[in-house]
């Protein structure tokens, strides 16, 4: 893939129409109010029918598991798995993720979490009937979902840290502890909380579990969304558990004994993640490249444009470096996926903490091009220098990316 | 019911054009995107079709170099088909004869009901293809509608005016030019985009539609010189008095604004 085909092209352009329309006339009071985002996404999804398209692939997806598992109880031959012409397609996310960070990176947190990260928790461990319970509403964007890993002493030590804690209580479990940092956390409908089972052993042998969590349920209190440095429009909170009471139908896969001590589930789960994180960096990047050109154009002092200056100059070339980089990424990924391949963990670390760094220092050079108008809202280039940050946060740290690349380099 | 949307495919307003200095014309040599103002067009016929529980809506266009994108778009938001007519030789076709070329498309289209068309294109203007169309096909038409309904084998249509809008009946089949704003088109669906790359787009020469002298042998005009639009002249200061308001109510109604 060297070029966006004819295909992606028109489906860039109806986004970015959408988004013109739609969302830079309400930016302020996402990114500057308090405005949750949810239904302006709900309303992007039933325009381009990715409501529709998610609820028949779901569909789908799950007659054929329900096949599978009657012919296991009848122990007859199962059926084949549909042939497909290649693989996905991920353009059909990557486009609307890149052309939202272009405005608002954060509603692109808020929406992958709920769809990407909640749903996927469920659907890639759950039993048919957790994913039935819980899946399609999240993939539509109907029920918002949160997905609850990080607490105030586990980060990036995310399961040696982890306090939060499930015990049995006869068919039951208890649940207690508490989460942070949690995106959607104050407006979820539906929660996937990961925490230990306390068997009275030590904590670094216990086993990972986790559970889905409907909003309301007794014990469970959403905090307000916390204050935070950018990604305003993707609203972030703490979740609190005291003894919440569950059934073993709210224990994904229903099942205590899950694969690698259910470690695995989740690192799937930022494979994915991580994937994600380079397309908002492109769209954060083309925006931020985009901004600076036209003002080094118009911008005049000493009787010329500020492109004459090789300084700026400089910034604009170096934008442009990491623009080309990130944007073959995003085709190399693109490309991988459409014939059935994946980025193996320490592929997607490493796609990811470029664009991350990318991102950063291209939205950086953008303020500073920009300089005194760049550090005021209504030029952007703040907004988005500000949510460029976490992106080399979240998803795994710079740091936890690169440990996880030198680890793989070293094992071969 | 079918529908036919006869479309064009302009050059990208937001990207700068530019003339070619031999034929004094836009120059068409970038890929073309659909004309906004048939993008109403196609959403009503997607909507008389639905409403009508059922039906085709085809499209109907003339671009150079077998130019598709903009008719992809079309097909992306709904419509099922699509002619193409596209020769060497109808390029400098004047309105007249792309008439001939859009009827002779669209008589090769079996049970048209209705035909829907914009009020003008956004590049060349002349706003005078509808007409020249129905009367081609020898089909009754109405213009400017800001509103269609059809009942049974007529249209109902609301057609505007300076003053306000007339209803306007007429039997159908029929040729129908819409104004922007009639309906508010839809996004192409993801699905849909996906779709429009296997929708059929027949490619026919002039020759197939029986136009025979196209381009410049057929055009009943001449481009003689493009000039430069005249610079913006100042504009009128007048000192307010006491009776400024008046002066501005004064001008707008000169300009017959209200």
């Amino acid at each position: 893939m060297i070029d966006w085909s004819d295909e992606q092209q028109m489906l860039r352009e109806a986004v970015r129409q959408f988004i013109e329309k739609e969302i830079v006339p309400i930016h302020d009071d996402l990114e500057h109010g308090d405005l949750p985002p949810y239904d302006v996404l709900r309303k992007l999804f039933a325009t381009f029918g990715m409501d529709v398209m998610a609820r028949e692939g779901f569909k789908k997806r799950i007659e054929f598991e329900k096949a599978v598992a009657e012919a296991e109880a009848n122990g007859t031959e199962p059926p084949a798995k549909a042939e497909r012409s290649g693989g996905m397609d991920p353009s059909m996310t990557m486009i609307p993720i890149m052309e939202l960070c272009r405005y608002s990176p954060g509603m692109v947190t808020a929406m992958g979490v709920s769809m990407g990260l909640t749903a996927a928790a469920i659907s890639s461990r759950g039993t048919i009937a957790q994913k039935e319970r819980w899946v399609p509403e999240l993939l539509t964007l109907e029920k918002i979902g949160a997905w609850a890993i990080t607490e105030p002493n586990s980060g990036s030590d995310a399961f040696g840290s982890m306090k939060a804690t499930a015990r049995r209580d006869g068919d039951e479990y208890v649940l207690n502890g508490s989460k942070t940092f949690i995106t959607n956390g104050p407006y979820a409908d539906t929660i996937v909380f990961i925490c230990k089972l306390d068997e009275g052993n030590p904590p670094e042998e216990r086993k990972i579990l986790s559970f889905v969590l409907d909003q309301g349920m007794a014990g469970l209190e959403q905090s307000k969304p916390l204050r935070k440095m950018g990604m305003h429009s993707s609203p972030t909170g703490e979740l609190f558990l005291s003894d919440v009471r569950v059934g073993r139908d709210r224990l994904i896969g229903e099942t205590e004994d899950v694969p690698s001590g259910g470690r695995a589930g989740a690192k799937d789960t930022f494979s994915m993640e991580r994937s994600g994180v380079a397309a908002m960096a492109l769209g954060i990047i083309e925006r931020c490249l985009e901004l600076s050109v036209q003002y080094a154009k118009d911008r005049v002092q000493f009787g010329k444009p500020i492109g004459e200056f090789q300084l700026i100059q400089e910034k604009l070339a170096i934008m442009e470096v990491h623009r080309l980089n990130v944007q073959n990424l995003v085709f190399r990924y693109i490309e991988l996926s459409q014939q059935g391949q994946g980025l193996t963990l320490a592929e997607a670390s490493a796609m990811k903490l470029y664009s991350a760094r990318a991102a950063m220092e291209v939205a950086l050079e953008a303020v500073q091009l920009h300089g005194g108008n760049g550090y005021m809202a209504e030029f952007k280039v703040e907004q988005l220098a500000r949510d460029a940050k976490v992106l080399q946060i979240y998803a795994g740290t710079d740091e936890i990316q690169i440990t996880h690349i030198a680890k793989d380099l070293l094992r071969r | 019911m079918n529908i036919v949307v006869c479309v064009k495919q302009i050059p990208d307003p937001a990207e700068p054009g530019a003339l070619d200095p031999n034929t004094k014309t836009l120059k068409r040599d970038t890929k073309l995107i659909l004309d906004e103002s048939d993008a109403y067009g196609v959403e009503m016929a997607l909507q008389l079709a639905d409403a009508a529980g059922g039906g085709e809506v085809t499209l109907v266009s003339m671009a150079p170099n077998n130019e598709t994108a903009g008719l992809r778009t079309a097909l992306a938001m709904g419509a099922a088909k699509a002619i193409l007519v596209s020769d060497p030789s109808l390029q400098g076709s004047d309105a007249l004869t792309t008439s001939k070329v859009l009827a002779g498309a669209i008589k090769r289209v079996e049970g048209a009901d209705l035909i829907l068309t914009a009020t003008e294109s956004s590049d060349g203007y002349t706003g005078t293809v509808p007409e020249q169309v129905a009367e081609l096909l020898g089909l009754p038409s109405v213009t400017f509608a800001k509103s269609i309904a059809v009942e049974g084998s007529t249209v109902k249509v609301e057609r505007q005016t300076e003053a306000g809008y007339d209803d306007v009946e007429c039997p159908t089949p029929c040729v129908v030019s819409v104004t922007a704003g009639v309906v508010e088109p839809r996004y192409p669906s993801f699905k849909g985009i996906m779709a429009a790359k296997s929708k059929p787009v027949d490619e026919l020469s002039a020759a197939d539609v029986g136009v025979t002298a196209g381009g410049w042998a057929g055009a009943g005009q001449e481009i003689v010189a493009v000039e430069q639009a005249p610079a913006r002249e100042a504009g009128e200061v007048v000192e307010d008095d006491g009776t400024g308001a008046e002066k501005i109510v004064a001008f707008l109604e000169n300009l017959r604004v209200i």
